[in-house]
């Protein structure tokens, strides 16, 4: 009798802990707004682990890139947008209500993701160029709207629909991505 | 008697208040005798923001047609058209009116412009700088959008006001070169103290608007316009959360940071916009600076 009490108790309390974690990770997110912090979080990590590969600053590995990429890939488009159901701000949601105002742009941009993550995969193989000069969008003056026009499309890599990605070193695909990320977050999400 | 003194002082007031609303200001306008470069203009313009600012992406309108909102304490401004529009935009001004706005922050009127406009930093630019950023602004074509009217609130939308705010709050931007300090740090001094108005965001900024640069220098401010905060960017701190100089570089023309984030908010308008345009040198001469020891305002 005791110690099936002490068995129980034990099992309520394993089951509260697992609750409480996956509950209260992010910073008590719950449901939707959790699922989708979840899955910047990994995408996060992807990129904190592949930035030091892309800068030279550890040694290159394709086969790292390729399955960090894909962590991406699998996070980003259609995966990323139903993770948006219109309206959900819970807290400690990041998500600006701008998205569901301008949900065409904001899907455009997480499917933007998606190809350039899968575009980093089929160029893991093809190693840096490290050129450092001028991103994918363009120059200073007059070459890809890089003038005085402003910036290409939103400032996301401007043509990647266009170009074989699979063809370009990976740190320049890199970047790209870097740049839809970035653009995503400066038009929707709060910076607190 | 009292009395008497009551009136005395109202017109004492009234008069200081019709002095201070005709109390001219900026220096007198004077040609620039120089040729400007287009190139180097519309660098410079990338440089300092004008881009990024007058320019309403998210909206997909015409570069530098203005319209984009600031929502500061004191009220709502909208970026103006700076085309060539000569109604709406700047198509009808002349070269030293176009100097004195953004080196003085007066317009060709004579009105003062809100702080919210960062020409105390831009008051670093050389005669030659200026003749190239007017060279480049000639090559934007008109768009006839007009400037949307600002709506501050009373008493900020009294304009003269400013002339008593630039009296007691506008100082010279410290770009000056320091002795010993190699021409990267130098270079990048002068645009993150100048005309990259690094400050703008990342110091914050007193009752009046105006940046406490003397005590809060690049501390970060937690009331930026729409309500968004900026990190502090001094050295020890960039240090103390995983920054260097290639790092700092790097982010700033990819947005990616050493957590592996992405910048978002003004900062990613910062990049997407600005730096991610600038040369790798200029790039490392802005991180050099900030991940040093400086004395800056």
């Amino acid at each position: 009798m005791k110690t099936e009490r002490l068995f129980l108790g034990a099992v309520v309390a394993s089951v509260l802990a697992v609750i409480n974690q996956s509950v209260f990770a992010h910073g008590g997110a719950t449901g939707v707004v959790k699922e989708r912090m979840d899955g910047m979080g990994v995408m996060k990590e992807a990129m904190r682990v592949l930035t030091p590969m892309m800068r030279g600053q550890v040694d290159y590995d394709a086969a790292v890139v390729r399955e960090r990429s894909e962590d991406i890939s699998r996070h980003a488009g259609e995966a990323l947008t139903r993770l948006f159901p219109e309206g959900s701000l819970d807290a400690p949601s990041e998500a600006k209500p701008e998205i569901w105002q301008d949900w065409d742009a904001f899907s455009a941009m997480a499917e933007k993701l998606r190809v350039t993550a899968d575009g980093l995969a089929e160029a893991s193989e093809n190693g840096l160029e490290m050129s450092g000069e001028a991103p994918a969008v363009g120059g200073i003056m007059g070459d890809q709207g890089g003038s005085m026009m402003g910036g290409g499309m939103m400032g996301i890599g401007a043509g990647s629909d266009m170009m074989d990605l699979s063809q370009m070193p990976a740190d320049g695909v890199f970047t790209m991505m870097g740049q839809v990320c970035s653009a995503c977050h400066t038009r929707f999400r709060v910076e607190k | 008697m009292c009395y008497r003194l009551g009136l005395a002082g109202a017109v004492i007031a009234a008069v200081s208040l019709a002095g201070l609303m005709a109390w001219p200001i900026g220096q007198p306008l004077t040609p620039l005798a120089l040729q400007g470069n287009v190139d180097r203009g519309a660098y410079l313009a990338r440089v300092s923001g004008c881009i990024a600012c007058h320019t309403d992406f998210a909206k997909g309108r015409a570069p530098l047609a203005g319209g984009v909102a600031l929502d500061t304490p004191f009220g709502t401004l909208y970026s103006p058209n700076l085309t060539t529009d000569p109604e709406h935009g700047i198509g009808g001004w002349s070269q030293a009116q176009f100097a004195r706005a953004v080196r003085e922050g007066v317009s060709p009127e004579g009105h003062a412009y809100y702080p919210a406009f960062p020409y105390s930093f831009y008051a670093s630019f050389s005669d030659q700088e200026i003749a190239d950023l007017w060279a480049a602004f000639q090559t934007v074509p008109p768009v006839a959008t007009p400037s949307r009217p600002r709506e501050m609130i009373f008493p900020f939308n009294q304009r003269w006001g400013l002339k008593l705010w630039r009296a007691v709050f506008l100082d010279p931007p410290r770009t000056e070169p320091v002795a010993g300090k190699s021409a990267a740090w130098n270079r990048g001094r002068k645009l993150v103290e100048g005309a990259s108005h690094c400050a703008a965001c990342h110091t914050a900024r007193n009752f009046a608007g105006a940046r406490k640069s003397d005590t809060e220098h690049f501390q970060g401010s937690d009331a930026l316009p729409g309500g968004e905060k900026s990190p502090a960017i001094d050295h020890l701190t960039l240090t103390t959360r995983g920054w260097d100089a290639a790092s700092l570089a790097y982010a700033l023309r990819t947005g990616i940071t050493p957590e592996g984030d992405a910048f978002g908010g003004s900062m990613g308008e910062v990049v997407l916009y600005g730096t991610s345009y600038l040369t790798e040198a200029d790039r490392t001469a802005i991180a050099t600076y900030l991940m040093d020891e400086h004395e800056g305002g």
